[in-house]
């Protein structure tokens, strides 16, 4: 889910990086809105290494294979950080590892980050659930849908930039197949964030971010 | 009294003569002769993998000459085994290859000099020791473990 420099057209790129810098600042608006803002760095910033190493663990799934992207779990940890943290993650892992691009972060921040926001409000509205097997199918579809958000937005940026003189139905095919590809991995992370948000909620329910 | 048998003869022997006339005023023959000329030239071969080692099979290939960065000179496809050759015209300059698949990629570089022969600059972080990739994450970890560990004492100092 990361795309690397010289896949898209520039307007595509301008555009994500206008979008990106507008979801960060209403990001950055809310957290200083809370009564202390720093309360959230030091948990921001361990996510952020979370995050920045996940892109490494490689699950294969044949033919291909995948690697985590933890949106799920960062948008519901930490609430409004988690875009900040997420372009902070992805400068990292372009600039050290090649994973996508420095020209493609702002697209890369919105196609991880929108989900991650996604969960994260999904997590607020279900807050109030009481009953344990309740929250922990809301904490599963929160993070298998951010996984499955971030795909599609993937799949239809990549498509609305694809350049004239290649072979469409041969790039839509591999699409499709890498984002078949992402089926188990939206039901691992799925599990995951379920299994830490009721992990959490037994033993440090500040942890979980709902402001 | 000619027999029967040199009567019929005679036509057949006419018909074999206007034949070999016609295939002798035919000139030599053609188009079952085979040549082949073969010349050294110079070729770039691509081998495209992903960064856990697996060949980019049958991902779509770009090539753009040095004086028209734009427009595509060749597309073509990989194999099954990443790999895709072609061989650069005349234009001496810097020739980009881009291999994607699925939105994923990489730009390659190849200096094509009139003279000098070729100069390959890849442009992937591609070739990282596992070990070099640890101690890279650490690195990173290590940055945000202090910054963590900063914030929260500077949060604990002013609560107190």
């Amino acid at each position: 889910m990361h795309i690397p420099d010289g896949i898209l057209p520039l307007g595509l790129t301008l555009g994500g990086f206008a979008a990106a810098a507008g979801m960060t600042a209403i990001c950055l608006n809310r957290i200083e809105a809370q009564p202390d803002p720093r309360a959230g760095l030091p948990r921001a910033s361990l996510m952020t290494a979370v995050f920045f190493a996940a892109s490494l663990v490689h699950i294969p799934v044949p033919p291909t294979s995948v690697h985590l992207l933890l949106c799920g779990l960062m948008g519901a940890m930490l609430g409004w950080y988690a875009m900040p943290a997420i372009l902070i993650g992805l400068l990292f892992q372009a600039v050290m590892f090649g994973h996508g691009g420095l020209t493609t972060l702002g697209v890369n921040g919105v196609i991880l980050g929108l989900p991650a926001l996604a969960a994260f409000g999904l997590c607020r509205a279900l807050q109030g659930a009481t009953h344990p097997a309740a929250a922990a199918f809301a904490s599963f579809v929160a993070g298998a849908g951010a996984v499955l958000l971030a795909v599609a937005l993937f799949a239809v940026i990549l498509l609305a930039g694809l350049p004239g003189h290649l072979d469409a139905s041969a790039e839509r095919a591999a699409i499709l197949a890498l984002a078949l590809a992402h089926l188990p991995l939206a039901l691992a992370e799925g599990l995951v964030v379920a299994a830490v948000l009721g992990f959490l909620r037994r033993t440090s329910p500040e942890m979980i971010c709902v402001r | 009294m000619p027999s029967p048998s040199a009567k019929a003869t005679a036509p057949k022997l006419a018909t074999t003569g206007l034949v070999a006339m016609w295939l002798l005023a035919a000139g030599p023959a053609a188009g079952h002769g085979a040549f082949v000329d073969v010349t050294e030239t110079r070729a770039v071969a691509i081998d495209a993998r992903y960064d856990t080692d697996e060949p980019m099979a049958k991902a779509q290939v770009t090539v753009f000459a040095p004086d028209d960065p734009a427009k595509p000179w060749r597309v073509g496809q990989t194999d099954t085994a990443g790999r895709f050759v072609f061989m650069p015209d005349d234009r001496a300059g810097r020739w980009a290859i881009q291999v994607r698949q699925a939105g994923h990629g990489a730009m390659g570089y190849v200096d094509v000099g009139a003279a000098a022969g070729m100069t390959l600059t890849s442009s992937a972080t591609a070739g990282l020791a596992p070990m070099q990739r640890l101690l890279m994450v650490a690195c990173v970890a290590w940055g945000c473990i202090g910054t963590a560990l900063y914030f929260r004492r500077a949060t604990r100092a002013t609560v107190a």
